[in-house]
Order: structure tokens, then sequence, then C-alpha cells
């Protein structure tokens, strides 16, 4: 029989605790303090650092766009600001970020009488907290963000702590070594880029030619009516509504983009529309319940291509219009805040 | 229960060591052996208690099988004993024919017959060949008939009792029936936890990366997705790797927990990348299912005793058996004929080619007989070699191509590969760099028990923060491989 190699009597306990705390100790330091993810979690980072900056900047009522990655590549705040005659920031960027740390970020610029509409993808109600606690946000706020992290609760601490796995260990090298070397990022000319309100443009139709294929096999995940009502992400939702009613902020659910050929069930819309009116928020849903044919994304159910962008767009404004009749008074924005583009030439058809 | 949990690792071990060596403490023995067969049984139930009567059925049989081929033996009646022997092992079989094969066969013989669904006890392969090996050991008269409370524990030893690895009854027997089996040794304990942890290790930071990216290509290739060259390698290439940190380091945690019990286990994984023909790779994979398909199957069919053309028969059919016992399914059987057939090559094989020639090749079979152990099915086996083949086409992410350009004459520039990684911009660099520490460590480096001691430390101290990250903030908890053989 084979077995273990004799292993000389010098092991002890202490010498393995010795081991695995200089381990635990090493991960921290490296990951807290030293290691950093320039690329993958620094685009992210900017992107909310500047729409939250923006948002600060903006005074008098605006309207938010919140959400994942739906926010700014399926809405078009400048399309929007304009029907509404009110500042818009789309303050949305990916779907990975946590809703505890985008409502923290966000709370600390949103004034009484302010709007935040969030069309907020479906994955997002149902989101654990595990996931939530280990997601891209969570090595942001350990490198770059304690003054969000201390106001979360004490296990997004602990998951800030320990978010980096193995992939993200090896990776971080190599983006440091990219951005050292002038990496030249190629994700604007793959997918587009942010303009100065936090819309995703440039992804146009004629780019999406590329995830034809994609698209056409892409299968959208419709978590059902249960899983939506008792998710860690409606618990969070909850808590933001919430705080935006004790603060005379108006929210305003609505749905996400997604395909006319394969839409979320009746069920699910219900109990979607619940989180939002149960905890005394309005709810937005457009006659065609934000569907569209697949030949309007760009590459996800999420994603809509520029030109459905700004479909999508007319019509929530349209939607948020009649709904804010009734109770906000709109009014032009400042000079300063107007959108700069040509919308004749800009819209759709 | 899963060993590289924290029900596990927190809550079962630490209560089962307690209650075993306070038993030893007070000099009981046998109750330190009913207290570790309490444990065990608590071990399998927890999955499913309906199946702990099926294993203490199986023990009982056993046991009363194995007592009648000795008591025959003894009174030398070889033909009564054989005949023992062959009621036992058609038991086994049964038992696992039954469970294991019922439906594979039905299939089989009325291909429109509705299926059974039969339920798939837990560690039934295990378990089963461990027995067989016990009647036939103790036909051979191997050893002295065990006492009930020793065989009881020599099978269901929770260490062993999912997968493996497969003991010879001959050497674990004698250290459960050791006056110290149940004498709490600081230094086995260290060694047990040093190795234990490595192998957690192992498991949740190696393994369930590169199970991650293999996932997503096999997955992709059973939904029809046509993957390019690089995507299908790259799955390809995860999946061998994951396959064999998962299960050495099952091995490695198994040996780790029992070497804490004072039970010394057998090596099961011995570097088998790095083997330079195929019958060293099974002679380094796998160890003691090797050592049982030797003993137990090839040399009583006569092995190479017989002549060239038997001998390759005898090769062949092992392997078709090998391929079988890790499951119901096509997929498996061809596996197993893919090695048979490359046993029989190499036995054959009067060609001698340099070492790193020799690895490559053996690598390369080993690799691609795993295309078709993982997919799904034969249009994923099929699409995936195709894959691999460049027969759909050899795509790179642009950022690759634009940094360097000689790239472009044999590479389509693409914006993403959708079937690598999560399919990000850096999913390339990522999954790239993964394999290739991946490779580096079962090519390049000795296996955990090669380690010396300091090296252990120094792994430990790599690896232990990294563990803690997946057994806690790790959204999912894959179990091992080998639990569904």
């Amino acid at each position: 029989m084979r077995r273990l190699r004799a292993i000389p009597r010098r092991n002890s306990f202490g010498r393995i605790a010795a081991a695995c705390i200089a381990s635990l100790v090493l991960y921290v330091t490296a990951f807290g303090l030293v290691l950093d993810h320039p690329l993958s979690l620094g685009f992210l980072r900017q992107q909310i650092d500047v729409k939250v900056a923006l948002g600060a900047a903006v005074g008098g009522p605006k309207l938010v766009v919140l959400a994942g990655s739906n926010g700014p590549y399926s809405h078009r705040c400048t399309v929007i600001a304009r029907l509404l005659h009110m500042p818009c920031i789309n303050g949305g960027v990916a779907v990975g970020i946590g809703l505890d740390y985008l409502f923290a970020r966000w709370e600390r610029v949103l004034h009484p009488g302010d709007i935040v509409y969030l069309p907020m993808e479906e994955a997002q109600y149902v989101r654990g907290r595990v996931e939530t606690d280990v997601g891209p946000d969570a090595a942001i706020m350990l490198r770059h963000d304690w003054r969000t992290l201390a106001r979360l609760a004490p296990d997004r601490w602990a998951g800030a702590i320990f978010s980096t796995d193995l992939r993200d260990a090896l990776m971080a090298p190599i983006e440091m070594a990219l951005v050292a070397g002038d990496f030249h990022d190629p994700r604007e000319a793959v997918t587009g880029g942010t303009d100065a309100w936090g819309d995703h443009t440039g992804h146009t139709a004629a780019m999406a030619v590329a995830n034809a294929a994609e698209l056409a096999a892409a299968q959208p995940y419709h978590p059902d009516a249960a899983k939506i009502g008792a998710g860690y992400g409606s618990t969070l939702i909850a808590a933001f509504l919430d705080w935006a009613r004790a603060h005379d902020v108006r929210a305003i659910g609505g749905l996400p983009t997604g395909f006319a050929d394969s839409p979320p069930s009746d069920a699910s819309i219900d109990a979607i529309r619940v989180v939002y009116l149960s905890h005394g928020a309005d709810f937005l849903e457009l006659p065609n319940r934000s569907l569209y044919p697949r030949v309007a994304f760009f590459d996800t159910p999420s994603h809509l291509n520029e030109t459905w962008q700004r479909i999508h767009s007319v019509a929530v404004a349209d939607g948020l219009v009649a709904l804010l009749r009734r109770t906000v008074s709109l009014r032009e924005p400042p000079l300063s805040l107007r959108v700069g583009h040509r919308p004749a030439a800009a819209d759709p058809p | 229960m899963l060993f590289q949990t924290p029900a596990f690792l927190l809550g079962f071990l630490p209560v089962c060591l307690a209650g075993f060596f306070a038993c030893g403490r007070l000099g009981r023995h046998n109750a330190a052996l009913a207290w570790m067969v309490a444990a065990s049984t608590f071990f399998y139930g927890w999955w499913n208690p309906r199946l702990v009567p099926l294993l203490a059925g199986s023990i009982a049989v056993n046991y009363m099988v194995g007592g009648r081929i000795l008591h025959c033996a003894r009174a030398n009646r070889p033909a009564a004993a054989r005949r023992w022997l062959i009621a036992g092992i058609a038991f086994n079989l049964g038992l696992l024919g039954w469970f294991k094969y019922a439906d594979f066969l039905l299939h089989i013989a009325v291909p429109d017959a509705a299926p059974l669904d039969i339920f798939l006890p837990l560690a039934i392969s295990f378990f089963t060949f461990q027995q067989i090996m016990f009647l036939v050991d103790t036909a051979r008269h191997q050893y002295d008939a065990p006492d009930p409370l020793t065989y009881a524990a020599f099978v269901s030893f929770f260490p062993h009792l999912i997968a493996g690895p497969i003991v010879r009854p001959r050497d674990i027997i004698p250290q459960l029936r050791s006056s110290m089996l149940s004498t709490p040794l600081a230094a086995n304990l260290a060694d047990g936890l040093l190795v234990l942890l490595l192998g957690l290790a192992k498991k949740l930071v190696l393994a369930d990366t590169f199970g991650g990216f293999a996932d997503i290509g096999f997955d992709a290739a059973a939904h029809g997705a046509s993957l390019s060259f690089v995507e299908a390698w790259y799955a390809v290439l995860a999946y061998s790797l994951q396959i064999y940190f998962d299960f050495s380091a099952y091995s490695d945690m198994a040996i780790g927990l029992a070497r804490m019990l004072n039970v010394r286990f057998p090596l099961n994984f011995n570097s088998p990348y790095q083997a330079r023909n195929i019958a060293e790779f099974w002679r380094r994979w796998h160890i003691t299912l090797g050592m049982f398909l030797r003993d137990y199957v090839y040399v009583p069919l006569g092995g190479s005793r017989q002549g060239e053309l038997r001998r390759a028969i005898n090769l062949f059919g092992t392997m078709l058996l090998c391929g079988l016992w890790h499951g119901a399914a096509w997929r498996f059987v061809l596996w197993g004929g893919l090695h048979g057939m490359f046993l029989v090559c190499n036995a054959n094989c009067r060609v001698t080619l340099p070492r790193a020639a020799a690895q490559t090749l053996t690598l390369f079979a080993v690799i691609v007989a795993w295309v078709p152990f993982r997919a799904a099915t034969p249009d994923a086996t099929l699409t995936m070699l195709r894959g691999m083949a460049g027969l759909n086409g050899i795509a790179l992410p642009q950022m690759i191509v634009h940094a360097v350009p000689l790239l472009d004459r044999i590479a389509t520039p693409v914006p993403l590969l959708p079937w690598l990684g999560d399919a990000r911009t850096l999913s390339f660099p990522e999954v790239s760099a993964c394999l290739l520490l991946g490779w580096f460590i079962v090519l390049a480096l000795p296996h955990v028990h090669e380690l010396s001691d300091r090296a252990r430390h120094w792994a430990l101290t790599a690896g232990f923060a990294f563990s803690v990250q997946a057994m806690f903030f790790a959204p999912h908890v894959a179990p091992f491989l080998y639990f569904r053989f």
C-alpha cells in the first residue's frame, strides 16, 4: 500500500495556526491596500462616481433613473429630460452592483422633490444576500469607499473583506500592469460609450448585428412571483422606498425592457408592482410592458439598441408625465442643465 | 454532508473527534468504534436517512457471507466457500446493478420503455466495491474475520464512505483493531488537519474555479452552441483541471480526516498528468480504483498470462468496466473504451519517445478522452471535438489581436468570446491566467504528499484565506464530482 510519506514531527497546531493567520493578513493587506482592478472595477467605480457627482451638482428637483445596465442602455435621460422639463441623470450601472450600495450612494444626493424611476431588472429582485455581499461593489468599497461601507450592514463588511477570489487575485496584477502599459480599453469601440448624463450611447443597431446570433438564442431569465416577493433584492428596494417616502423623494417603479416573445408572467409583474405600491411608491407600466422585438436589442434583453432606447425613453417620459402631472409641478430645467443635443435629428422614427 | 461545508468542518467533525477520543480516554476501544459507526451513519444519513437501511443491510449481508466463506474455508470445504463467494459477489453486483444500471439496461433492451427512475443511493459504487474486495480477500485467506463492529466501522468509515479511496481490508481493519486507535495523537491530528486544509483549498479554490469555466463551455455545447477553437480547448483544459483537483482534493481530505482519527489511507493520486504513458497514468490516477480493477478484474480474467490477444481483450474489457463503474451512460463506456484502446496501443507500442513528447502525447490522449466523459450528449461531444479541431474557426478577442497583430493571420478578431468565462472583455486574460496557474501546479509541482513540511505550510498560507473566502462568501457550493459516481 502506498502511503503518505513520513511527515516530520515538526507539524504542530501552532504552525498551522500561524500559516492560517499569515494567509488572512496577507490577503486583507493585498486586496484591501495594495492590489486593485483598475479596468474591470475601475470602470464601474468611475461610472458610479461620475453619476453621483452629477447628481450632487444638479440643483433643484431632478429625475434619477436607478437600475442595473437596463438604466443606461435602454433609457435616454437626454430624451426624458426634454419631455419632462426636468434634469435627468441616468444612475444605473450594472446588475452586479449591490442595490444597498447603489442606494447608499444616491441617498446622499437626493433631496425632497426629486424623483427616482426604478426600472429594475428582474434579477435584481431575487439577487441573494451572499451574491450581494461579494458583488463588485464590495471590492470597490474595500479599496476606495470605506465611507459608504461603514454605512452598510456588518455582513457587508465581511463580504467586502473577503470579496476577492482566485480569479480576481490573478487579474489584479494583470489589470494594473495593463493600465501601467497604457492599455487601450476596447470597450467603447465594441459597445459604445456614456454621455454626460449617464446614458449609454453609440450602441447602434448596426453595431448590434455582431450580436445577432447571441440575441436570437438568448433565453431571458424570469424569476417567478414567489421568488420576487421573497427576494433579498425586493427587501433592499422596499427599504429604499421607505427611505424615499420619509425624505419626500418620489419613487416610481417600472419594468425593465425585455423580449416581446418571452415576456415575464402576469404574476411576476404583479409581484414587482406590489414591491412598489406596498411601500408608498408609484408604478409605471407602459402599454407594451416595456417589451420589444429582438431586433430592437443590442446584446441582451436589458439592452435596447440606441434607436429603440430613444423610442422607449419617449414612452417612459410620456408615462412619467401622465403620472406626475397629478402631483408634481413640472417646470423648465435651468438653462445650464438643458441637454445640448438636437432632438429632431436624433430622435428615432 | 459535504466535506467542504461549514456544517461538516465546524459542526460534525469537532463533535465526531471529541466523542471518539473521549471514548478512547475512557479506555473503551469498542465504544470508540461504535461512536465512529454512529457518526458515519449520521454522516451518510444526512443526505437521505431512508438510505441508511440500505447501507446497514449491505454491511450485514456481506459480513454474514464473509463469515460463511471463512467458516467453509476453515472446514476445508473450498467448493462451498466458492459458492458463498459467488453468492456474495452476485448480491453486491445485483444491488449495484438494480440501483445504478437497471434503467440503462432497460433502455438498451427496450428503447421505448418508460424509465424506472430508480434513485441512485449515494456511495453505492464505493461501498459495493469495498465489500466485494472484502469477500474476495476473505476467500483468499488474507486475514482473520473481523468482529461485526470493526467490519461496520471499516465499511462505513466516513472519510472514505462516499468517494473512496477504495481501501484494502487487510490494510485498514488491523488499524481499526489497534489499541491506539482512539488515543489522541497530536502529531496525527496536526498532520491530518494540515492535509485536510490543503485538500479544502484544492477543492474550493482550484477545482471550483475551473469547474465554472468548464461548465460554461460544455453547457453551451449541450445547448447546441458552436464553440470556436479557443473556447472549446479552454473548456476541456479547465475540465481536466477541475476533475483532477476535485477528486484529488477529496482524496486528500479523506486522507487527512483518517489521519486525524489515527488511520492511514493509501495515496490515491500521484501527479497523474505528469505520466509519460497511459499505463503510468493509471498507476497515478485514482490509484485505489486502478488497484481494484487490476487485482480483482484484470488478473482474474487472465491478465497478461494468456498471450497478447487475450491481454488486449482483458485490458479493454477491464477499462470498459471502469467506464461503466463511473456511471450508467454510453459516454462513460466510451471514455472507458478510449482508455482501454490507449492501454492496448501502449502495451503493443515499440516506439520510445523523448520524455517531453511522451508526456505531451499521454496528456493529449487523456484530455481528449475527458470530452465524452463530461459532455452531456454525443452531439455535445462532437461539438466540442469539432471546436477543438478548429472546424468552427479560430476566434480571439479584438484586444488580443490588436496587441499581437501576427494573430490576425490565424484568428478572427471578435468583440467577445461568448462561451469563455463570463464573456467579458477581460475574460480571455482571466481564464488564460487561471489555466496557466492550474497547469503549472499539476505539471511542474509535486503533489501535496510529496511537498516538504515547509512547502506545505507555505501552500496553506497561499490558500487558506481563499478557502475561507470560498467557503463563506462564494454564492454556490459545488459538490464533489465523484459523489455522483
